[in-house]
């Protein structure tokens, strides 16, 4: 096997002119970066023990593949520190699954964007923001994994707009889409520990986000009411699908659902049930198709699945809920898959401790 | 100052193009559908305009369950024994 060795380039000295050779070179997602130089993506690296070669994602359609330098040289021109690393990488193992389909959900019309939801200690540890402007801006950490993520599928996988990459209209998540769980004053178990991860081990949960819904609701003050306006939200026409989604519920909708004893399973199948459009409503966008319906309602079909009725989701299990956000505002959100079916499953991997 | 590149070190996969075929008349035929909707339909009005149009014959409908992810391999090397040629496409 020849040794691994990766291309160096001459750049400018001055930085303002690296930073517009860069630019020459196509690397960017439009915004400046910071030029990867030597010495800093080798900082980087040194948070992981793996050799630089190992490749952690491979690309199906183009055949090429994802190393941790390469995964380190994007993170240095996204802006990331060392010690956000690990979780970019644990990002990209999981998506490197077949069921997340990354070549389907980055190449589509659809426009997805990799949504990472940050689960654990982890997150904390490293400063990411799981509160007030949870979207962004303004929290490094949140800012730069996620638009490492878009980097690397430029640069490494050649996912370029317009050429590959055949969105339709785009996303702002395409620039960066990544958030921590709130885990103070949660009242339900995090994500990491319901994946069944051992306690102090942060996971990062990797999903084809179709884009961003706000669900705002000031006047409700029962569970019902709360998560009948996030329902509505998931099954517009628009959106609705056979499609995961996930909900980030705002600190004030959390505190009246599970104050009054809901828990998150509860709230699952609530949403499954109330989340559904009639087959003739469905007809008369020009949606329906017996097809979809036959998967929802065939053998092995959900209880919950009512006849005559196309649901979102193939069961409560679709839909991951949780909390996050700042203290203040009934404004949850709703974010739609961009698989109508099961092209694209969410996917979560450990974070490696550093090294 | 030294930068490194941020594209991918592994090596191009090379491909390769399958020769043309001479000619289309009486060639068997292959529609692979990928499940979105109209494909079949639209697939299926292309495949008569080859059996109208250069006698060809249709022998097999193959589906992808993904419409976004390659066809699996075994399914390409199935139809590969059974057709001379092989129509695909998105509809949507």
């Amino acid at each position: 096997m020849p040794a691994f060795s990766p291309r160096i380039h001459e750049a400018p000295d001055d930085l303002l002119a690296a930073i517009d050779w860069c630019y020459e070179q196509g690397w960017t997602d439009g915004l400046p970066v910071v030029p990867p130089a030597v010495d800093r993506v080798k900082a980087m690296l040194a948070v992981e023990s793996r050799p630089p070669e190992t490749v952690i994602a491979h690309h199906p359609a183009t055949g090429l593949d994802l190393s941790l330098h390469a995964a380190a040289v994007n993170a240095v021109m996204a802006g990331c520190l060392p010690e956000h690393l690990p979780v970019l990488v644990a990002a990209f193992e999981a998506m490197d699954r077949p069921e997340f389909n990354f070549h389907g959900s980055t190449a589509s019309t659809g426009g997805s964007a990799p949504l990472l939801v940050v689960s654990g200690p982890y997150a904390d540890e490293i400063g990411m923001n799981a509160d007030v402007n949870l979207f962004g801006p303004g929290n490094r950490a949140n800012s730069t994994i996620g638009r490492a993520v878009r980097l690397i599928l430029r640069n490494v996988f050649q996912m370029i707009p317009g050429i590959s990459d055949k969105s339709t209209q785009g996303n702002p998540g395409k620039y960066s889409f990544c958030i921590a769980e709130r885990a103070r004053g949660n009242p339900w178990p995090l994500l990491c520990a319901v994946q069944g991860y051992p306690p102090g081990t942060s996971s990062v949960t990797t999903f084809a986000g179709g884009g961003y819904c706000n669900v705002e609701n000031h006047g409700g003050n029962t569970p019902e009411q709360i998560l009948g306006s996030v329902a509505d939200a998931m099954a517009n026409y628009g959106c609705i699908t056979l499609g995961q989604s996930v909900v980030i519920l705002a600190p004030e909708h959390m505190g009246i659902v599970a104050g009054a004893g809901w828990t998150r399973e509860r709230s699952q199948n609530f949403l499954f049930t109330h989340a559904k459009r009639s087959v003739s409503g469905m007809e008369s966008v020009g949606k329906y198709r017996d097809r979809e319906y036959d998967t929802q309602h065939g053998d092995g079909a959900h209880t919950l699945v009512e006849k005559g009725f196309v649901h979102r989701g193939l069961s409560p299990d679709d839909i991951l809920i949780t909390m996050g956000g700042g203290d203040a505002g009934g404004h949850s959100c709703f974010i739609p898959s961009w698989s109508r079916g099961r092209g694209s499953i969410l996917q979560h991997a450990p974070i490696r401790p550093r090294s | 100052m030294q930068l490194y590149s941020p594209t991918s070190t592994a090596p191009k996969r090379k491909a390769f193009r399958a020769p043309a075929l001479a000619s289309l008349e009486g060639m068997r035929l292959g529609i692979l559908e990928n499940g979105k909707l109209n494909a079949e339909e639209m697939l299926n009005e292309v495949a008569a305009l080859f059996v109208e149009r250069h006698g060809c014959t249709i022998r097999t409908l193959a589906s992808k369950r993904n419409a976004s992810a390659p066809a699996p391999s075994a399914t390409l090397v199935k139809v590969a024994q059974e057709v001379d040629f092989l129509i695909t496409g998105l509809g949507d």
